[in-house]
């Protein structure tokens, strides 16, 4: 071979490896600044961001509380705690529509002061609790409802154990059960003398650890048509300790109200009220579970009775990130913590999103 | 050399020029910064969080020093995010295995695997501390 052929060649190969060298080292230092489809630094701006909104307390620290009190800087941790990824109860029950006082996207958006950026934001237990009726057996004096209860977390089953309340017009039980096996049979016997419709709400505990819980309620027809949608007559809103209720349609009288937790139930005094509105004071419950608040009345023609939990959650505020449009144009991050409300324990997802490269 | 071996030469030396350029891509990919370590550092996090939110009641602990594995990882699948798979030891002081379970609900065969250590302590009856390794994958 001759000599000059082996020098072409080593030259060549050298500037090779010398082009792919620069190559990779341009590379690595252009890497966060080249639009891609996955933005290193904007995947760690967001996570940053959801971290920031779940451990800063926002301003003022007890925005919370107080229903006139103009939010300045969105920040959901419990004012005075020092664990991480507390939450305050009334923080987020504010963030649910539902609630009397809540708080509108558009003025969380613009106190989270981030222009550039979208966020959908949801709380919920971390299993989930099915009620479903499956026979009823009616006797001279009673008729006897069997559901069968299920406590499952993405179809997965969760040993746990329910506390179940009945509640109708002038009527209020309290049933225990054990499920092992992540779902459960339970009876409900109601007497025939009185009118419903009735409520079973249930509260649930995993076995594996009494601050994982969950809960749900089922309206059902008892001597009467069947049950109105949640929120039909009333709007509930609990805030600081305080359940507000006020009247949707005119001519509705409330009777009672009950605060029902896994291990202590009883039964609100009004505290103030007038045609439109009732306030009561809701206890302190030092039990790891969520508060069920259950308020019945009647309108002009029938009895019902309506239902919510402190803290008022599942609840998801936010952009809408399913839309194809939005997709289309915003790289969106999902970031999941494991929150406490109370001593429970919740699940709660931070969806971001920023504008597209 | 005779003039009918040049083209063999060529070849050679066309076949080397692209060994070369493949392993310089090769050796490239290896250099570029890849998201998936952001992807570990999500996952590291959220195992962080499952264990400090079990130790802050003295849960975590309990499960440790009563030997009961079985809750521990029915806990941990209940509060880890679906999808994530994990598998837990727990070490005493002498760095000496504890766990005479497999505490882990599926097995970590994705190559993304985060690890997680943390130290945490029985509170009653008898003051303990062990570390406790997790490695963390999302199931594929």
């Amino acid at each position: 071979m001759p000599v000059i052929s082996i020098d072409t060649f080593f030259a060549c190969s050298l500037m090779v490896l010398l082009t792919l060298s620069a190559m990779a080292a341009s590379s690595k230092l252009l890497y966060p600044y080249i639009n891609n489809a996955v933005d290193v630094n904007s995947v760690e701006r967001f996570r940053e961001a959801s971290k920031y909104m779940l451990l800063s307390k926002g301003s003022p620290a007890d925005w919370g509380q107080r229903d006139s009190t103009i939010l300045e800087r969105f920040g959901l941790a419990r004012a005075g705690s020092d664990a991480a990824y507390e939450l305050d109860i009334d923080k987020v029950s504010r963030l649910n529509d539902e609630n009397s006082y809540a708080v509108p996207y558009a003025q969380i958006f613009e106190a989270l002061k981030m222009s550039d950026v979208s966020f959908r934001l949801e709380v919920k237990p971390l299993f989930e609790v099915s009620i479903n009726l499956t026979s009823t057996f009616n006797a001279v004096n009673e008729t006897i409802y069997q559901f069968e209860i299920s406590t499952q977390r993405h179809g997965a089953q969760v040993p746990a154990s329910l506390k179940c309340y009945a509640v109708t017009s002038n009527y209020f039980n309290v049933g225990f059960v054990g499920s092992a096996s992540g779902q459960a049979y339970v009876n409900v016997t109601l007497p025939n003398n009185i009118g419903g419709p009735a409520l079973l709400a249930v509260l649930a505990k995993a076995n594996s650890n009494t601050n994982v819980v969950s809960f749900n309620a089922y309206g059902f027809a008892h001597n009467s048509a069947q049950p109105k949608q949640k929120g039909t007559f009333l709007k509930l809103g609990p805030l600081n300790y305080t359940l507000t209720a006020s009247t949707k349609y005119p001519n509705i009288n409330l009777s009672e109200a009950y605060a029902l937790a896994f291990n202590y139930n009883s039964t609100l005094t009004k505290t103030t009220g007038n045609d439109t509105f009732s306030t009561y004071n809701i206890p302190r419950i030092l039990d790891s579970s969520p508060t069920l608040l259950v308020v019945t009345g009647e309108n002009s023609t029938a009895f019902f009775a309506e239902w919510t939990a402190y803290p008022q959650i599942p609840v998801e505020v936010g952009a809408n990130f399913a839309n194809p449009t939005t997709i289309a144009l915003t790289n969106v991050f999902a970031y999941p913590y494991i929150i406490t409300i109370g001593s429970a324990f919740y699940e709660c997802t931070v969806w971001i999103g920023g504008p597209r490269g | 050399m005779r003039r009918e071996n040049a083209g063999q030469i060529r070849v050679l030396e066309a076949f080397f020029a692209v060994l070369v350029v493949f392993s310089a891509f090769t050796v490239t990919t290896s250099f570029t910064v890849s998201p998936n370590n952001a992807k570990r550092e999500d996952l590291a996090s959220i195992g962080l969080q499952a264990l400090l939110k079990l130790d802050s009641d003295g849960s975590l602990g309990n499960y440790v020093s009563g030997g009961n594995w079985s809750l521990l990882r029915d806990v941990l699948d209940e509060v880890l995010p679906i999808g994530v798979c994990f598998n837990l030891t727990v070490y005493d002081d002498q760095m000496q295995q504890v766990n005479n379970a497999i505490v882990a609900n599926g097995g970590l065969n994705n190559q993304e695997i985060a690890f997680v250590e943390y130290a945490c302590a029985s509170r009653n009856p008898v003051f303990n501390c062990y570390t406790i390794h997790m490695w963390l994958a999302v199931a594929s």
